[in-house]
């Protein structure tokens, strides 16, 4: 016969205990397992002894025999049974009433809440890792902060050196080209073929050491976010030009043809002349550097992909920059090994400052390449509103030939 | 005959600070260094001998670890009754559990006025880590007229002389 709920509940999940005024068991019963012990063996013996739950709890369980206290519950007790069964269990004393209605001992209930325990530990469990996570997290992140506001005032202080550096270095460097080029023009004396060279060689070397001062101070610039552009439209094809013509004696010494060509009615940038010819021209000097002699290079202006933009690009027919560099190829200080090995000059700093500098305009810079087949550096511009090269203007709007051999 | 008397301590203190693991030691000279979070209460015996004047008392030390989630809070007050010591945890490498030991205190003494405190501050060993100094828990301690240990459940540095500071002051 199917047990009824009130025998499975009281032989499953509650046990009894009643006990005297000494708190000795004089009955028990229900689902006496849930309390480890052998009925029997538990009558006569003091509750407590069976349940250290209740050892300390004396003065309550008196207040409970005068009346004073009208239940007492502990509740989710752990228990572990010597098999190493885990049980939780919830206790309530009270009052237990002889007929005559006066209080003769404790009722003392037991109900196995093992399930629901079970589960609130696990619940426990879980927000108190993420607590203890959340907790560590948020002490990483201080020290991160700290670590991070240290790194920047490092920074800063290394900014200000390479600054402070590069103005020293440049100042003398004025008067060493002054004069460089007096003693060039043998305006103080005639040059012997030899003076002549080595002196050249010095001014080649005063003009690196000037390029490379000014990247310095670009870079501290950029850094520091204290470059500012003076926007106005400006002619690029006419900046090409002239840049193709600045680098001529450069194509020349190498052997290299350099081709030009631009859409014909192609409107004006809206740019800094003085930084956009700081960019091409840089693209336009690595095409130089890593293209060999008698080598190809190819300057393009025409209207982007992206509506609103024109475009620059300088092919080359250079060694190609290896898959490996492609990533790096617009950090600071880093060159390729490809430049290592063609033992170009140059600090690594060139392609970084064009990239910041285009970025400052609202353009983008990128590059295509394939190790031996050249490389194509493409610059993008924002179109002023008024026009600037008109197609008349142009006849090369078919390729144009610069420099060659 | 020696005397034999029970009694009850609780264990009070934040999550994770290490209750149990001090309990663990104490009773069993055991650590893991698995967190297992306690819900409601677990209460383990450890029995101790105590000198008390020119005799020795055996101590049975009813030790109730109470579960440190605060959704546990409202049971709590059920929980100290009868409780004649507590002691109280704290985690050296949180500062926040430290300050709980006010809230800790004046719940019960506002069950046992007459309860005896000790305090413990746990995870001694985590040198690296420790973002409490001593002083502060010293002060803390002065605050509740109550003494303090440094402790480790993970060495046991301390542990056994927390729980014995506790059982002689509970007989004396």
């Amino acid at each position: 016969m199917r047990p009824t709920i009130d025998q499975w509940i009281l032989q499953d999940k509650i046990a009894y205990a009643i006990t005297d005024r000494n708190l000795a068991v004089v009955e028990i019963g229900g689902a006496v397992h849930i309390i480890g012990d052998d009925p029997s063996a538990c009558l006569d013996r003091p509750l407590p002894d069976l349940v250290p739950e209740l050892v300390g709890s004396e003065d309550v369980l008196a207040d409970i025999l005068a009346g004073d206290l009208p239940r007492f519950e502990v509740g989710w007790a752990y228990h572990e049974t010597a098999g190493g069964q885990v049980t939780y269990l919830t206790m309530v004393a009270l009052p237990y009433r002889d007929q005559q209605g006066h209080i003769a001992g404790i009722l003392h209930l037991f109900q196995d809440v093992t399930d629901m325990g079970l589960i609130a530990q696990q619940l426990a469990q879980n927000r108190n890792e993420l607590r203890l996570l959340r907790d560590q997290l948020a002490r990483q992140n201080l020290e991160l902060a700290a670590a991070n506001a240290e790194l920047r005032r490092l920074d800063e202080i290394k900014s200000m050196f390479v600054s402070v550096a590069a103005h020293e270095l440049r100042t003398p460097l004025a008067p060493i080209r002054g004069y460089l080029e007096v003693l060039l023009d043998e305006e103080v004396g005639h040059l012997t073929g030899e003076q002549r060279e080595y002196l050249q060689i010095v001014q080649e070397s005063a003009r690196r050491l000037l390029t490379l001062t000014s990247n310095l101070l670009d870079v501290t610039r950029i850094e520091a976010g204290r470059i500012e552009l003076v926007l106005q439209p400006v002619d690029l094809w006419a900046l090409i030009e002239t840049l193709a013509a600045e680098y001529g004696p450069q194509l020349e010494a190498k052997a290299q043809r350099l081709t030009l060509c631009a859409s014909p009615g192609l409107p004006s940038a809206l740019c800094d002349e003085m930084r956009a010819r700081q960019i091409v021209g840089n693209l336009l000097s690595n095409a130089c550097k890593y293209t060999p002699e008698g080598g190809a290079i190819r300057v393009s202006l025409a209207l982007a992909e992206e509506q609103g933009f024109l475009q620059v690009a300088v092919a080359d027919s250079g060694v190609g920059v290896p898959a490996e560099d492609q990533p790096r190829l617009f950090s600071r200080f880093f060159r390729a090994r490809s430049a290592v090995l063609t033992r170009a000059s140059g600090a690594g700093l060139g392609l970084f400052i064009a990239r910041s500098l285009a970025e400052l305009h609202g353009g983008r810079i990128w590059f295509q390449s394939e190790p031996g087949q050249g490389s194509t550096f493409y610059v993008t511009f924002p179109v002023a509103d008024r026009p600037a090269v008109r197609p008349s203007d142009h006849p090369s709007s078919s390729p144009s030939t610069i420099a060659n051999n | 005959m020696m005397t034999t008397i029970s009694k009850k301590i609780c264990l009070l203190g934040d999550f994770a600070v290490g209750k149990t693991s001090l309990v663990r030691r104490f009773v069993y000279d055991l650590f893991n260094d698995k967190y297992i979070s306690t819900i409601g209460v677990k209460v383990s015996r450890k029995t101790v001998a105590v000198p008390r004047a020119d005799e020795v008392i055996e101590l049975a030390m009813m030790l109730w670890d109470l579960g440190g989630s605060e959704e546990f809070n409202q049971l709590r007050a059920s929980y100290l009754r009868g409780a004649s010591g507590a002691i109280l945890v704290c985690d050296l490498t949180r500062p926040d559990t430290l300050a709980s030991f006010r809230t800790y205190a004046a719940e019960l003494l506002s069950v046992n006025p007459h309860a005896r405190l000790v305090l413990a501050a746990n995870k001694c060993d985590l040198t690296d880590q420790q973002r409490l100094a001593p002083a502060e828990v010293e002060a803390v301690a002065a605050e509740l007229d109550a003494s303090y240990y440094l402790t480790s459940a993970r060495t046991g540095e301390e542990v056994e002389a927390l729980f014995r500071h506790l059982g002689r002051s509970l007989v004396g």
